[in-house]
């Protein structure tokens, strides 16, 4: 233990050298925030933290500048906060990650009275608890979003029917080669798709008492959809497996799809003619559903927490309030285009005015945005589940046996770490 | 055994203990103490996402688990089919590209200084590289093979396992051979002219003069360029992590890759050094017998 708290020292002495000393000059209190500070988003969230330390003349704040990949800045805050490093102070995660940091006890939780839940989109707030606590604030919702061509589509499909109907009607007009395009390369972005689906046929990953439901006959129903995609009625191309954001919105951009399903930010980078085929024909809604489902978004996005080995969880406390806030939430929607997460904000005349998505739409999606299930384990039964979803879509075996197969190995993983009995109360029986 | 007795040898041994206890406890601090931290903590439950069931010792658990995991043995699979066939086939190209570069040519030094190139090439920007050579969509190698009739359509590499081997080999092979041919390059600098001038003069073949004379003479340098690429590739990771990141499935996935995916993905630090420990085991076998095999003795003694 002791070797292990010296090497934390170590790492902590380390990553202060690495930022340069966090002494502030003049006896300010000097806090860091993580950011990947790449394209738009740099200059603003820079201009925002200047007009904090304006208010607060006593807090100087930095930036933490980290990777802009997910899994990378995933594995960064996983070594410094075993480590016990204490900076970044206010940390930029991704919404699957909050409950696994705050099981791990490396968050602080944010216990403030001033903190008004219901001000939240439900489902962004929910992605922020843990045990029943709130471990962070919502910063910015991405949700998915079905993109359609308004030249080849008469109109927003009603049901997951309409929206093969219509793919197929796209190919067989001769105008483009594929009817769908989506994200089905096995990684993340294929559980969010599969999510989708999921609940349009009225199936979900885990329920309430964190059994895993994907081996569910509706479950089976969503993923035979989604093969059929590729398969029997030959909408999607083979290369949809392959294909993650930019492969998708690549193909659909270049007016080679009817519909595709991708994350908000596509809207704005798809709008140049200058780059884009389709620009000025197209429009997004949410993923339509079967009869007995109901439309769903899978939601993305990123939230706020403190660093549990801060020193200064009061500063930091103060910094994610102003950047949450909902006037620095309507400067990021009307300068990036990211949606806000305070319902209030939809409400701004100046957001109905600068958002490329029109506000409503961008409303409705994040009102039915779905947080993927809120474990500790949500990396490792993602990736149970990535791997037989791409096996079932990539023709090795049927989507019954991978969901069979993924729901055996989830729940025995769920089993394993006694999650259940820490959650519900009952006494953990075995380590194993 | 009168050495013992003189008092000045004794105080050389003294001597040469200072100058070596820098050196040993450098090897100590950074390789003996993180092992042995490992092997500790591969015998602990330790799930950093599970803290409140501590971090009790299991005993052996963490290694009957891991013999009862399918992806453990894949993954192990994975690793020494690719070890092998990527070091087999860098072995024999190197020496080929090795035997022409020895030979006397114009041209010989530019040849030799491009001959690496491949080699200077950062892993993931080549696995990036090779990735787009395959894309299923706009790469030349679909390109290539559907212009010369082989393929009657592009075809996607990536989603099928055996497929899906085909761009990891060749990126492997395309990037480390020149290494390899280097190498032997040097090793083959170093035998005797003289001994094919002798050979010649008795009227051996060409193909003689290769089987009896280099190919034994370039032994040790075989052997050391066997040791490097072998312990390479068993712990190949930045090439599949960037190329197939593991996939489809876990087709491609090595025992690296899936040990970083368990510690720092799964959180499981307890499981992940479990596999680290059967990862060092290994290595360090196939280096003890490539090290008998070149008849090297580990202790500086006569023998």
């Amino acid at each position: 233990m002791t070797g292990r708290r010296r090497l934390a020292i170590a790492c902590v002495a380390l990553a202060q050298l690495a930022c340069g000393g966090r002494e502030a000059e003049s006896g300010r209190t000097v806090i860091t925030i993580s950011s990947s500070v790449v394209g738009t988003d740099g200059p603003l969230l820079r201009r925002q933290l200047d007009r904090f330390m304006q208010v607060n003349p006593g807090i100087e704040v930095r930036l933490h500048r980290v990777s802009d990949d997910a899994t990378q800045r995933h594995q960064l805050f996983v070594q410094w906060l075993n480590a016990r490093a204490g900076d970044p102070d206010v940390l930029e995660l991704d919404v699957v990650w909050t409950s696994e940091f705050a099981a791990a006890g490396w968050l602080l939780p944010l216990e403030d009275p001033s903190i008004d839940r219901a001000a939240f989109f439900p489902g962004t707030l929910r992605a922020c608890l843990w045990a029943g606590d709130l471990y962070a604030l919502p910063w910015y919702a991405d949700v998915g979003l079905l993109y359609r061509r308004t030249d080849l589509v008469p109109k927003e499909p009603a049901s997951l029917d309409e929206l093969a109907t219509f793919a197929q009607r796209g190919i067989a007009s001769g105008a483009v080669p594929f009817g769908i395009a989506w994200m089905g390369a096995r990684y993340e972005g294929l559980v969010t798709v599969f999510l989708e689906y999921l609940g349009g046929f009225g199936g979900q990953i885990m329920d309430d008492s964190m059994n895993v439901r994907v081996d569910a006959p509706e479950a089976v129903r969503a993923l035979t959809f989604m093969r059929d995609q590729i398969t029997r009625w030959k909408v999607a191309p083979d290369d949809v497996l392959t294909w993650h954001e930019e492969e998708t919105r690549f193909a659909f951009q270049n007016g080679r799809a009817v519909f595709m399903r991708n994350w908000p930010y596509a809207y704005t980078a798809m709008a140049d003619p200058a780059q884009s085929r389709v620009a000025g024909k197209y429009a997004v809604s949410p993923m339509p559903a079967a009869p007995g489902g109901r439309p769903t978004a899978a939601l993305g996005g990123a939230q706020l927490a403190i660093n549990r080995w801060t020193e200064h969880p009061a500063a930091a406390f103060a910094l994610v309030q102003f950047i949450t806030a909902p006037e620095q939430q309507l400067e990021r929607a009307v300068a990036i285009g990211e949606f806000p997460t305070l319902r209030a904000v939809y409400d701004e005349p100046s957001l109905r005015a600068a958002l490329a998505i029109p506000a409503d739409d961008a409303r409705r999606a994040v009102e039915s945005a779905t947080p993927r299930p809120v474990t500790p384990l949500y990396t490792q039964l993602s990736e149970i589940l990535q791997i037989e979803l791409h096996r079932a879509l990539a023709g090795q075996i049927t989507p019954e046996a991978a969901l069979t197969a993924a729901a055996q190995k989830m729940n025995a993983a769920v089993a394993r770490t006694g999650l259940r009995e820490y959650m519900f109360g009952r006494p953990v029986t075995s380590a194993r | 055994m009168s050495a013992r007795a003189d008092p000045r040898l004794t105080q050389d041994r003294r001597l040469a203990f200072a100058f070596v206890t820098p050196a040993v406890s450098v090897i100590a601090l950074i390789a003996i103490f993180p092992l042995l931290w490992t092997l500790w903590n591969s015998l602990h439950l330790q799930d950093l996402r599970m803290p409140w069931l501590g971090h009790p010792f299991i005993g052996l658990d963490n290694y009957a688990e891991l013999a009862r995991d399918p992806r453990f043995w894949s993954s192990l699979g994975h690793t020494l089919f690719f070890t092998v066939v990527t070091v087999s086939l860098e072995l024999v190209l190197g020496l080929i590209i090795a035997l022409a570069m020895n030979s006397t040519f114009r041209g010989r030094g530019f040849a030799r200084a491009t001959s690496l190139l491949p080699w200077a090439i950062p892993t993931v920007v080549a696995a990036l590289l090779w990735r787009f050579m395959f894309d299923s969509q706009a790469g030349i190698a679909n390109a290539l093979l559907v212009a010369i009739g082989v393929l009657e359509r592009p075809m996607v590499w990536f989603i099928e396992a055996t497929t899906a081997w085909i761009p990891v080999i060749l990126s492997d092979v395309w990037k480390t051979t020149p290494f390899v041919a280097i190498l032997l390059l040097a090793g083959l600098q170093n035998i005797d002219r003289t001994l094919y001038e002798a050979a010649e003069v008795d009227g051996a073949s060409a193909w003689w003069r290769l089987w009896h004379i280099t190919i034994p003479l370039l032994k040790p340098t075989i052997f050391v360029a066997l040791i490097f690429r072998t312990l390479d590739a068993f712990r190949v990771f930045d090439l599949l992590y960037a190329l197939t990141g593991g996939g489809p499935g876990t087709a491609t996935e090595p025992i690296a890759l899936y040990t970083h995916t368990i510690i720092l993905q799964h959180l499981r630090f307890g499981y992940g050094s479990a596999l680290s420990v059967v990862v060092f085991v290994i290595t360090f076998g196939l280096a003890l017998i490539y090290i008998r095999g070149l008849g090297l003795r580990l202790s500086g003694e006569e023998r």
